[in-house]
């Protein structure tokens, strides 16, 4: 851990901030949730990382998206992701997420969750166990020093194309657009 | 040398407030087994905070954290620190009773222009809990006034290095447990801790705080950690004759509240409330009491 690093704090204190205080959303999509208790509590303890569950989104900037994704709570996750603040970083946990898993011919859920918000990262397994989301968390570190988590910042670039998708899913969002999108 | 303080002090306040948070979740990790965060955790996530931009809701969702700041900030420059005391007028421990309600306020004025409903719950819990501590805090205020017949904080300090502390002093004795016993509602720890109740209302007042709103308020906690500690060690424990003694006691009232902090559940308001006004105002009331008629 270069947490200690000086030089890299003078530098770009702001950068280092976001890597070493990740307050995640304590938000339950799916069965994954039941790895992050024993995380977050004495056993695994996820607070020597800096990782803090929050119980609101505005005070997040990282949010786990814990297991499969049901139409209807694409609708919350929406929702909540767009209530961080930037930068935020988003993690699928689980392979549910990443391409709908045993839930693949599922009438209810959602295949491919990167189509609908950005992912900066994914935890493979069914389930993964607690050492994964350290695992993530140090990956994650990694990306940020190097600028590659940008998830917040496609979602900007790629904003018409997400609510495209987003829209096709769940008929008729009943909020505005976060950011502009211009007719083409 | 004593304007240097007057713009020091403050800053040393905040440093220590912050400080103690950082200190206060690696002790209480380690009671739990755990290793815990980096004592200097705080500061990364107030750095992490700062660089954020969050939404506002409205010109009081600005204005009511600053005031709740500067509230703090003003007590700050009554307190005694060791043999520092910038702001030594007559009237010290009445503007601290006066200023002590302008942290909730601020804080209740901003978060109730968020229009949340949690926020509004954790509101309506502040202002209450901060009544609850009230009538205790000024039931003792008034018997250390009376007993040591001033009404200036940093005279209380002088007396007390001629007569020993007051906790060890007879009549102010009841007093001092009185002021012990509402302390944890003072700082917000745990059997208190129903402000913030992330669990049940999601950390209350704080719900829409984001960014550099929620490091503000993140600040004002510290100090208002500081402002109970640092008063509960002006007042029972002597003061200090040097600011780094004076820290040092003010650690040993941290541990102990911690220890409190770490062995206590919550506890529903309406409890709060009975017990605040039932146990700390009765034994206060004796306390003022036997302070009057002593004193005579």
């Amino acid at each position: 851990m270069d947490r200690n690093q000086l030089v890299k704090w003078l530098k770009a204190p702001a950068k280092m901030g976001h890597k070493y205080s990740l307050h995640a959303v304590y938000f339950c999509t799916g069965c994954g949730i039941i790895e992050v208790p024993p995380s977050i509590t004495a056993r695994w303890d996820a607070e020597r990382f800096g990782v803090l569950p929050t119980a609101t989104p505005r005070q997040a900037n990282l949010f786990l998206i814990t297991g499969y994704v049901s139409v209807k709570t694409l609708r919350a996750i929406i929702r909540t992701y767009e209530q961080m603040p930037e930068p935020k970083y988003t993690v699928g946990f689980g392979s549910c997420p990443i391409n709908g898993g045993m839930y693949w011919d599922s009438y209810n859920t959602i295949k491919h969750l990167d189509r609908y918000i950005p992912i900066d990262g994914w935890i493979a397994g069914c389930m993964p166990r607690p050492e994964a989301i350290f695992v993530a968390v140090t990956h994650l570190w990694t990306l940020i020093d190097k600028d590659m988590a940008d998830g917040y910042k496609r979602y900007r670039k790629h904003y018409a194309a997400y609510r495209a998708n987003q829209e096709k899913v769940l008929r008729g969002l009943d909020w505005p657009p976060l950011f502009p999108v211009e007719e083409q | 040398m004593h304007v240097v303080w007057l713009f020091l002090y403050p800053i040393v306040a905040l440093v220590v407030g912050v400080l103690f948070l950082g200190l206060s979740r690696k002790v209480m990790a380690r009671m739990h087994w755990r290793y815990g965060p980096p004592i200097l955790q705080p500061v990364i996530d107030i750095i992490r905070l700062f660089s954020q931009r969050s939404a506002s809701h409205g010109r009081l969702f600005d204005l009511g954290i600053v005031l709740s700041l500067a509230g703090s900030l003003i007590i700050v420059l009554f307190l005694p620190f060791g043999d520092v005391a910038p702001l030594s007028g007559s009237g010290g421990l009445l503007v601290i009773l006066y200023m002590m309600l302008l942290g909730p306020l601020g804080i209740a004025l901003s978060a109730g222009e968020s229009a949340n409903p949690n926020a509004s719950i954790g509101i309506s819990r502040k202002l209450m809990l901060a009544i609850g501590y009230e009538l205790p805090l000024l039931l003792v205020l008034l018997a250390f006034m009376s007993r040591y017949n001033t009404i200036s904080i940093v005279e209380v300090v002088r007396l007390q290095r001629a007569t020993g502390w007051s906790i060890a002093s007879f009549p102010l004795v009841v007093s001092g447990v009185a002021y012990l016993l509402i302390l944890p509602a003072i700082l917000a720890i745990r059997p208190f801790e129903l402000v913030q109740a992330p669990q049940e209302i999601s950390s209350g007042p704080m719900v829409e705080y984001g960014g550099s709103y929620l490091a503000l308020a993140k600040v004002q906690h510290a100090l208002s950690m500081f402002i109970g500690i640092s008063l509960s060690v002006n007042l029972l424990f002597g003061g200090a004759s040097h600011p780094l003694i004076f820290l040092l006691k003010m650690l040993v009232i941290l541990m102990l509240g911690l220890f409190v902090n770490a062995a206590f559940p919550r506890l529903r308001i309406e409890q709060a409330i009975r017990y605040l006004w039932r146990w700390p105002s009765l034994i206060g009331l004796v306390g003022l009491v036997l302070a009057v008629v002593i004193g005579r």
